[in-house]
């Protein structure tokens, strides 16, 4: 019973140790090449366990198949029309063809200075084709920096897909500058924008202010002129119903007459008058002489 | 037994010694010991090894089993989700058990965009001076372009100079939201011991992330004006959150931008007089449209009261119904209401006065008609005495005797009450 248990101990240690000589794993991050006699024969690129010839028949590399970043230098270049602009680029690649990437570049440290020579070429071509006004301008429907990436990411992947068996998955421009001295000249642009900004925006408060009073005293003039021509239908009708109680005066239309006559004077006269009478006038004819009455017979 | 070995051979051999047989023994029970602790150890070994296959889930995070280096399962069973009892896998070489945390997010301030600062000048809360004349160095200063208004061309003096600088600081936070694609694709490096998977990922995708924001702020802040960029800054954010999403997409990283937030911006401090002019005229310009809406407010006010602008648009508006129109003229106050409370007045007034002219007409009538000369007389002098009574100045003048009369001068103020006003003392 014991020698059994001993014998598949020794079995399974065994297989375990022939497994590891004849199978390799490759993860989901990776991609391998297996090369037979130091000649690349199998390319895998799909996870996995896989068989192989032991060492020395078969050598089997491995490398991390996972997004990389690399970044270039800040570079100056000149975009068409010849003005100078300073840009900075990163890209994200991954080894896509093992065979490739170990024949022609080998590591990726080696792979980042094949990239590094290859975006700057690019970058000069590309850039090369568009205007400055292309990457930025007042009129957004001429700004093309978006496709201007696009075309070096275009150029970038073919490029290196070929020669090196990398995949650019994608790159930006991460920085767009200028010069120190061109900086200069555009403060005094933004200046004088500004400049002009100000003054349109204290024009304008002074405008906005005019408009805002003069619609309010329009108001005002259309509001009152409104009240008045109301306030004057409200007299009419006053006028019309008073006009019924004149039918009443046509008893003594003459009589009425003088009445209102005596109405009304006091209240014309009771500010601001002279008088000049004469005494043969009643009442003041008593200041001359005391009146001769005789009682009624 | 040993008797018949002896027989059997002919041969007399010495028994062992007793020190012999107690070492062999001693020895027998030393290998069965061992052999018994070997057992035990080897017992020990499968179960801890059987035990490390049990794998548990955090409530934040996602795993994956990779089997001979190959994600396990299918579909949405691919991805391991927690659960109240644990997982069992193979042990390594097998299976490995790779969790992934999800739900924490990856939070990454860019300072690519910002002027540069010495340390002193980063802790200090005041405004760092430039004088105007110092260019940005393209090597330490950050910036973005920005396009400039379409009304500002006739002051350029080239074609190609349709831009402005900014200086902007930003945030992001993302987290993982598809495990599998972010483990197989975005290069992390492997968990050594004490680490977290989740400081591993902030360490290593620092540069990715940074330079991805990067990238999209400068194509997004191209599309902006520089007041745009102050005055949208959401919709700005929203675009380069958009830039962001777009590049992890394409690059199939499993990464979700949460946000992406402007925490700062600034124009060139070379030219902040000129900016602060701008903001001073912006404030004046709000304080003199408020002053004018307060003056129309007060003038509207005080003519009609509050209806005062609905009552004016409505008396422009031909479709305003009637009642409408009265609703609005019995809310009235001020100087309107003033006048239409005269007319109103003016109305009872004019109805009274006719009515009661009309009542004394009525009442008077039959004592005029039998003593006519006497009701006039009577009225006559009761309305002068009345009129006289109130009258400033008086001047009786008796009649001439002669024939021929006589001439008489008075020199009347057109103001009576001029006469009685005391002289003004002149200096002397």
């Amino acid at each position: 019973m014991k020698s059994i248990a001993v014998a598949i101990l020794v079995v399974l240690v065994v297989i375990v140790l022939v497994m590891a000589l004849i199978s390799f794993q490759v993860r989901q991050t990776e991609s391998a090449l297996v090369t037979t006699f130091g000649k690349a024969t199998r390319q895998i690129t799909e996870p996995g366990l896989y068989f192989r010839w032991p060492p020395p028949i078969q050598q089997i590399y491995k490398f991390d198949s996972r997004l990389r970043v690399f970044e270039a230098d800040l570079t100056e270049t000149t975009t068409k029309g010849a003005v100078p602009i300073i840009v900075n680029t990163y890209v994200v690649w991954k080894i896509a063809d093992p065979n490739k990437f170990l024949n022609s570049v080998g590591s990726t440290s080696a792979a980042e200075v094949k990239l590094h020579s290859q975006m700057n070429e690019t970058q000069s071509n590309v850039i090369g084709q568009y205007s400055f006004s292309e990457f930025v301008n007042s009129d957004p429907k001429k700004i093309r920096i978006q496709e201007i990436q696009d075309k070096m990411l275009s150029s970038l992947q073919n490029s290196v897909r070929e020669a090196y068996g990398m995949e650019v998955k994608a790159l930006g421009i991460k920085q767009l500058k200028i010069s120190a001295d061109v900086s200069k000249d555009v403060f005094n642009r933004m200046r004088g924008e500004r400049n002009t900004i100000t003054e349109k925006t204290i024009a304008e408060g002074k405008a906005e202010a005019v408009a805002i009073r003069t619609q309010a005293d329009a108001q005002k003039t259309e509001l009152l002129a409104a009240a008045q021509a109301r306030a004057k239908a409200i007299m009419g009708q006053g006028d019309a119903e008073a006009a019924k109680y004149y039918e009443m005066l046509q008893a003594d239309p003459e009589l009425a007459m003088f009445l209102r006559d005596v109405e009304v004077l006091p209240e014309i006269l009771k500010d601001r008058s002279t008088y000049i009478i004469n005494t043969d006038k009643d009442p003041f004819s008593l200041l001359r002489e005391m009146p001769n009455l005789q009682p009624k017979k | 037994m040993a008797n018949e070995n002896i027989k059997n051979t002919g041969q007399q051999k010495s028994p062992p010694p007793a020190e012999t047989d107690a070492g062999a023994r001693s020895i027998s029970e030393a290998l069965k010991i061992s052999f018994l602790i070997l057992k035990l150890i080897m017992i020990a070994l499968v179960i801890f090894f059987l035990a490390s296959g049990f794998k548990t889930i955090k409530t934040d995070e996602r795993a994956i089993i990779l089997r001979f280096g190959k994600i396990h399962g299918r579909g949405e069973a691919r991805i391991l989700k927690p659960r109240t009892w644990p997982y069992w896998v193979f042990p390594y070489p097998v299976d490995q058990f790779i969790k992934i945390p999800v739900e924490k997010t990856i939070d990454l301030n860019v300072d690519s965009f910002w002027y540069f600062q010495t340390e002193e000048e980063k802790l200090s809360s005041e405004k760092k001076k430039v004088p105007p004349d110092v260019p940005l160095n393209p090597l330490i200063d950050g910036y973005s372009l920005t396009r400039s208004e379409p009304y500002a061309e006739n002051l350029r003096a080239s074609g190609d100079s349709d831009y402005n600088i900014l200086h902007s600081r930003w945030k992001l936070i993302c987290q993982i939201s598809d495990p599998e694609s972010f483990f197989k694709n975005v290069f992390t490096q492997d968990i050594k011991s004490g680490e977290k998977y989740i400081d591993v990922i902030k360490r290593d995708l620092t540069n990715l992330l940074t330079d991805v924001v990067d990238s999209s702020v400068v194509t997004a802040m191209v599309n902006y004006t520089i007041d745009e960029a102050f005055e949208k800054g959401g919709t700005v954010s929203e675009h380069v959150k958009n830039l962001v999403q777009k590049q992890f997409d394409q690059m199939e990283s499993g990464i979700r931008v949460v946000s992406v937030q402007r925490i700062d911006v600034t124009w060139p401090l070379q030219v902040d007089d000129a900016f602060q002019a701008s903001i001073s005229a912006s404030q004046a310009k709000q304080t003199e449209i408020n002053d004018a809406r307060n003056y129309a407010q007060n003038t509207l006010n005080e003519t009609a009261g509050p209806v005062a602008a609905e009552l004016a648009a409505a008396l422009h508006n031909k479709d305003a119904n009637d009642a409408y129109l009265e609703s609005l003229w019995s809310a009235l106050a001020g100087k309107c209401r003033e006048i239409i409370s005269q007319a109103g007045a003016y109305r009872m007034k004019v109805v009274s006065d006719a009515s009661a002219n009309a009542n004394y007409l009525t009442q008077i009538l039959p004592e005029y008609q039998k003593r006519p000369q006497l009701v006039v007389q009577a009225i006559y002098k009761n309305a002068i005495a009345k009129i006289l009574t109130k009258a400033d100045e008086k001047i009786l003048i008796e009649p001439a005797k002669s024939d021929k009369g006589s001439v008489i001068y008075i020199k009347v103020n057109r103001d009576p009450k001029l006469v009685n006003k005391p002289k003004e003392k002149t200096q002397e």
